[in-house]
Parts: structure tokens; C-alpha cells; sequence
């Protein structure tokens, strides 16, 4: 690495450390400036929609895989991790490992039966699984309680550390303290990952698998562990997502969720790990603020999704590429 | 005793299965000369089902014109999607991007029509469900001829149209090879085009005659067309008789399954077909040669 690179990469890394602590600092203000029990649920839902949408762009935006089926792993942690704990006692972070972890390895079953497909195969075959997981939630009635529903889910178990107030999650801020920073640490951890050896190894199957696998990678392997990563993490929302609400009914994981889950995606700019966050936090706002016209708009989610594959496909991303290059009057970088 | 029982289900799934074939033959006529996939396809599907309820119930028309006018409507879908999406990303040479604004499309489609249609269900019903006809034990309603008759014809129709015209010869040129059937003389953006209005109206015309056995929301599709998804998949992407073979198929899995064992199991077992089809023979039932873009 020449001394330029080694400086530049030294300054965006140090540049990364202060967005990391100015993320979190966002975070802890936001339940004080956007005050009210209604847009702590809001800020709450950005949350969980974040995790889900970098679950996806994880397999999306960086492995090139169309999964429409994160509605499935995402149905699978709630109802994973909320069974263990109400039908076996488990508790709640015992559950929610194991929520995670099953979410995985159904995210690691499909892919191994679906790499093999590519493209469109492989898009319905998620598609198909989500709407398996969608009629066993529905009808495994003993287990589930099918369209009945789960109810009166408990809050994650009040923290108490020595020297402080007890953390209650029951109080709304501190449970979105919990999920937000959950959201963060995900992010952390996938630009650790998305910006390692793995990475690049991953971005060279997106561009070109036969190219990638005669340098000696196997494509396979690595497409099964994105499948594995991007699906626990939507198991994770899933688990966060049972609790917060306090129920569970098998439409809430119909695949319409994950064409909402994939137009946050879109929107924001897949292949970026802050595209798909500031996709979740646009189009889980959006709709808020056009309550005025009624159910008309929740036509935003497809407007969006469609313009934006149209007209920008890099997303909220290169929009803002292109504006800052307007601003700075430098050429825009291809996004 | 039960030999009427089978005969009887029989019936059922294939006059199902026959509309499913009708809904899955456009997915497969577009994958077939454009190698992409209409999510929207699906509201096509509920879109021509209100149509024909509307004209219906608002402007006092018989149920046979309504099945046309699903048709007519259908068509202009499929030329609207045509024009707005499939033909500007063809340049762009994405193989997902048309893909993913057609599930935009249709998220709007079905948003839009809960917002103006509502969430519950329309009762739909002709005059020809209440005509029952009895033969050997088993029963008929004039519904479900018409639905076999109309559906028996338009295949065939769409069959010899692709087997014995010039447009359907042509068509099928542009399916194996878009370059070459251009420097012969044939537009490929015209047929293109073709492709997916007569496949959308395909959807249409299937709403029309499949609003009466769905429950008419406007998700009624959806419910629809992820069954036509396992059926182009089951009967080879891009392939009319391995699509009309699984149609029917996917149709009788349905009526057995609700006689023998529960309905909720359908989606259940259509899709574990699928996945198995997927692992095993993902050519479908019918394989067809067909080069793979290494």
C-alpha cells in the first residue's frame, strides 16, 4: 500500500469512528426531541425496519442474491424466539439467540437448496419458502395459534446493573435504545465485514461468479453464508419486533413484507450499508406523514420503488453522490 | 362411492387448474421472449376480476361480455407496463432491475385498490354458479363449463396462432434468438410488446372467471400468482405444454388436497413441489434445450 492510500484509508477510518459516535449520539437524542408515545413507536419501527433492510442488502446489495423471502426469516425469529419463551420458558436472550440462530440456518437451508439457481429461479424459490413459512405460521394451529395470534408477549427482562437505575424495558425509549443500538452494532459489524477480504470476496461473485470461481473462490460457500448472515439478522428483527408489539399473527411475515422490506432496499441504494438505513428510516416515515390521504398512502412504498429502478437505481445514494457533486462542482463518481 | 368422490375432484381441479393455466401461460410466453417476469401480472389478475364486477354490477352488463371486457382491460395493462417499464430497462441489460420495478408496480397496483376498493371481499357471483347439472353422480355448474370452454378454446387458439401464423412463428423466433429474427426482417420491440399484451390479457380474462371461485380483494391475485410462479417453474420457464401439464397438475394437487386432507396445506405442498423440482430437475417437466447464459 503506498503512503497516499495508507493516509486516505488512516482518514477514512478515523472518519468512520466519529459517523459511528455521532450515530450513536443521534440516537440518544431522537426520544427527546421527537417526544410522545407515537413516535417512539415510529422511531421503534425505523429501527427494526433498519435491521431487516441491511439483513436483505446483505444478500441483495452485496452477494447479488434476489431473495424475496425475508419476510420468512424475519416471521421465523419472532415466532422462534416468542414460542421458546412462552411455550418452554426460556429466557429472553436465550430465545433470542436461539431465534437468530434458526433464522440462520432456514436462511443457510434455503440457500443451499436454491444456490444452484440463479436470478429469477432463485427468486421464486424465496419467494415460494416465505410462502411456506407464511402457511405453517397460519396453520400449525396447536403451535401457533394460527390467525388467532400470539398474545401479551413479555418485554425483554429489566437490566439491573449495580450503582444504576434499574433499565425497564417496558418503558417505549429504553426498548428503542435496546433495538437501535442492536441496529448499530449490526452495522458495525457488516461494514467490518463488507470492507474485509470477505467482502471483496463476495462483490466478485455479484459482478462475475464464473470469473470469481476460476481465481479459485467458491462461489457456493460464500453465497450460503450470505444467505446465513443476511437472514439471522432478519431473524434478529424478528425477535425484537414480537416483544415491542406484544403480538404475533402470521400476516404481519405475508411476502408483501418483504417487497416492503426490498423497496427500502432499492430506494436507499443497495451495495451501500447506509443506503438501506436511510431506505427504512424514508419509507417507514413517509407514510406517517401522508396520513392526510388516507390508505392511498401506502401507494408510496411502489411509487418509490419503481421511480427509483427507473430513474436512479443507485438509490437515496447516488442521488445524494449527484447533489454533492453539483454542490462541489467535481465530476460525480460512478455509484 | 369414492370413484365419484375422485371423479368429482377431478373436475374441480382441472376447471382450476385450467385457469391457472390460463395465468401462467402469459408469466411463461414473457419469459419466454424477454427471459423476465411480470410480478404485476398478479394484479392484471385482480384488475380484470373488477372490471368484469363493475361491469357488471355499475353498468348492468352479462357476465360472458365481462369476461371480454377483463380481456380488453388486461391488454391495455399489459401495454401501460410495456411502454413504462419493460421496454426502457431492456437497454439497460439488468437482469433484476425489471424484475424489481415490476414488484413495484404492483405493490402500487394492490395499495391503490385497497385504497378505493376496500379490504373486504366482493361477492361475486353469475348466474351460471346457480346452473347445476347432474351426470353419473357428479355435479356441474354451468360456471365451470363455461370456465373449461373458454379456457379449452383460448388455448388452443393461442396454440395454433403460435404454431401455424406468421406473427407466431415470428414470435417464436424472437423467443430463441432476438438478434437474429432482427436482421431478418422481424421488429423484436413490436413482438415484444405483443408478448405482453396478449399475455396480460391472458390475466385479465383468467380474473374475469376466477372471481367468482376467489375471494375478490384486491389481493386476490397474489394468491394467485405465486401458484403461477410454481407452475411456470414446475413446467419449465418458458415452455407451453410443460406450463399446461403443470397448470392442471397444481389444480388437481389443490381439489385432492382439500378432499383428503386440509386446505391450508395447498400452498404447502404446491411449493414443496416446487423446491423439490428446484433441487432436482430444474428443467422442469418437460425439458427443453435451452442455452444457459454462462
Amino acid at each position: 500500500m503506498s503512503e497516499a492510500a495508507a493516509a486516505a484509508a488512516e482518514y477514512r477510518s478515523s472518519h468512520r469512528r466519529w459517523a459511528f459516535l455521532a450515530a450513536a449520539l443521534i440516537i440518544a437524542v431522537l426520544p427527546y426531541v421527537l417526544t410522545g408515545s407515537y413516535w417512539h413507536t415510529n422511531l421503534t419501527v425505523c429501527a427494526i425496519n433498519v435491521l431487516l433492510a441491511l439483513g436483505l442488502d446483505f444478500i441483495l446489495g452485496y452477494a447479488g442474491q434476489l431473495n424475496l423471502g425475508q419476510s420468512a426469516f424475519y416471521g421465523l425469529g419472532a415466532y422462534v424466539s416468542t414460542l421458546l419463551i412462552t411455550k418452554f420458558g426460556f429466557p429472553f436472550w436465550g430465545a433470542f439467540v436461539a431465534g437468530v440462530a434458526f433464522a440462520g440456518l432456514s436462511g443457510v437451508f434455503l440457500a443451499l437448496f436454491a444456490v444452484r439457481l440463479r436470478g429469477h429461479y432463485l427468486a421464486i424459490a424465496s419467494l415460494g419458502f416465505a410462502v411456506i413459512v407464511h402457511q405453517i405460521l397460519l396453520n400449525w394451529i396447536s403451535l401457533t395459534q394460527g390467525p388467532l395470534g400470539i398474545y401479551a408477549i413479555p418485554p425483554p427482562p429489566a437490566i439491573a446493573l449495580p450503582g444504576l437505575p434499574v433499565i425497564s424495558f417496558r418503558n417505549p425509549v429504553a426498548l428503542f435504545y435496546l433495538i437501535a443500538g442492536f441496529a448499530l452494532l449490526v452495522y458495525f459489524l457488516l461494514d467490518q465485514l463488507v470492507r474485509s477480504p470477505i467482502g471483496e470476496t463476495l462483490t466478485a461473485i455479484r459482478e462475475d461468479e464464473i470469473s470469481a470461481s476460476s481465481l479459485g473462490i467458491n462461489a457456493t460457500a460464500w453465497k450460503v453464508f450470505a444467505f446465513g448472515v443476511g437472514a439471522a439478522v432478519g431473524g434478529a428483527a424478528g425477535c425484537f419486533y414480537a416483544p415491542f408489539v406484544g403480538t404475533l399473527v402470521p400476516d404481519a411475515f405475508f411476502i408483501t413484507e418483504s417487497f416492503t422490506i426490498l423497496s427500502m432496499v432499492i430506494v436507499g441504494g443497495m451495495g451501500t450499508l447506509i443506503g438501506p438505513v436511510f431506505g427504512a428510516i424514508l419509507l417507514t416515515l413517509l407514510p406517517e406523514l401522508l396520513r392526510d390521504i388516507g390508505d392511498l398512502r401506502l401507494v408510496v412504498y411502489g411509487v418509490a420503488l419503481t421511480l427509483v429502478v427507473l430513474f436512479m437505481p443507485g438509490g437515496l445514494v447516488q442521488a445524494w453522490k449527484l447533489i454533492r457533486a453539483k454542490i462541489t462542482g467535481a465530476p460525480a463518481a460512478s455509484p | 362411492m369414492t370413484a365419484t368422490i375422485v371423479a368429482q375432484q377431478a373436475i374441480n381441479g382441472i376447471v382450476l387448474g385450467s385457469l391457472y393455466v390460463l395465468v401462467a401461460l402469459g408469466l411463461t410466453l414473457i419469459y419466454g421472449v424477454l427471459v423476465q417476469i411480470n410480478f404485476a401480472h398478479a394484479d392484471f389478475v385482480t384488475l380484470g376480476a373488477f372490471a368484469a364486477y363493475f361491469f357488471i354490477h355499475l353498468l348492468g352488463g352479462n357476465y360472458l361480455t365481462s369476461i371480454a371486457v377483463a380481456l380488453v382491460v388486461g391488454a391495455i395493462l399489459g401495454w401501460a407496463i410495456n411502454l413504462t417499464i419493460f421496454a426502457p430497462l431492456r437497454h439497460k441489460g439488468s437482469e433484476l432491475l425489471p424484475l424489481i420495478a415490476t414488484i413495484g408496480v404492483s405493490t402500487m397496483m394492490q395499495n391503490a385498490m385497497l385504497a378505493w376498493f376496500g379490504p373486504i371481499p366482493y361477492a361475486f357471483e353469475t348466474p351460471y354458479s346457480q346452473q347445476v347439472f347432474r351426470v353419473a353422480g357428479m355435479f356441474f355448474t354451468a360456471q365451470s363449463l363455461i370456465i373449461i370452454a373458454v379456457s379449452a378454446a383460448t388455448i388452443a387458439l393461442l396454440y395454433a396462432f403460435m404454431k401455424f401464423t406468421f406473427l407466431g412463428k415470428a414470435l417464436r423466433a424472437v423467443a430463441q434468438d432476438r438478434e437474429t429474427a432482427g436482421l431478418m426482417g422481424i421488429n423484436p420491440s413490436y413482438l415484444i410488446m405483443l408478448t405482453i399484451v396478449l399475455s396480460s390479457a391472458l390475466a385479465g380474462m383468467a380474473g374475469a372467471m376466477l372471481a367468482p371461485v376467489l375471494v375478490l380483494t384486491p389481493f386476490a391475485g397474489t394468491t394467485v400468482i405465486v401458484k403461477a410462479f410454481a407452475i411456470v417453474i414446475i413446467g419449465g420457464f418458458g415452455n407451453v405444454e410443460g406450463t399446461i401439464l403443470a397448470g392442471l397438475l397444481v389444480g388437481l394437487i389443490e381439489s385432492f388436497t382439500t378432499q383428503y386432507f386440509d386446505p391450508g396445506l395447498i400452498d404447502i405442498f404446491v411449493f414443496a413441489l416446487l423446491l423439490l423440482m428446484l433441487a432436482f430437475r430444474p428443467t422442469g417437466l418437460i425439458s427443453e434445450r435451452r442455452e444457459e447464459n454462462v
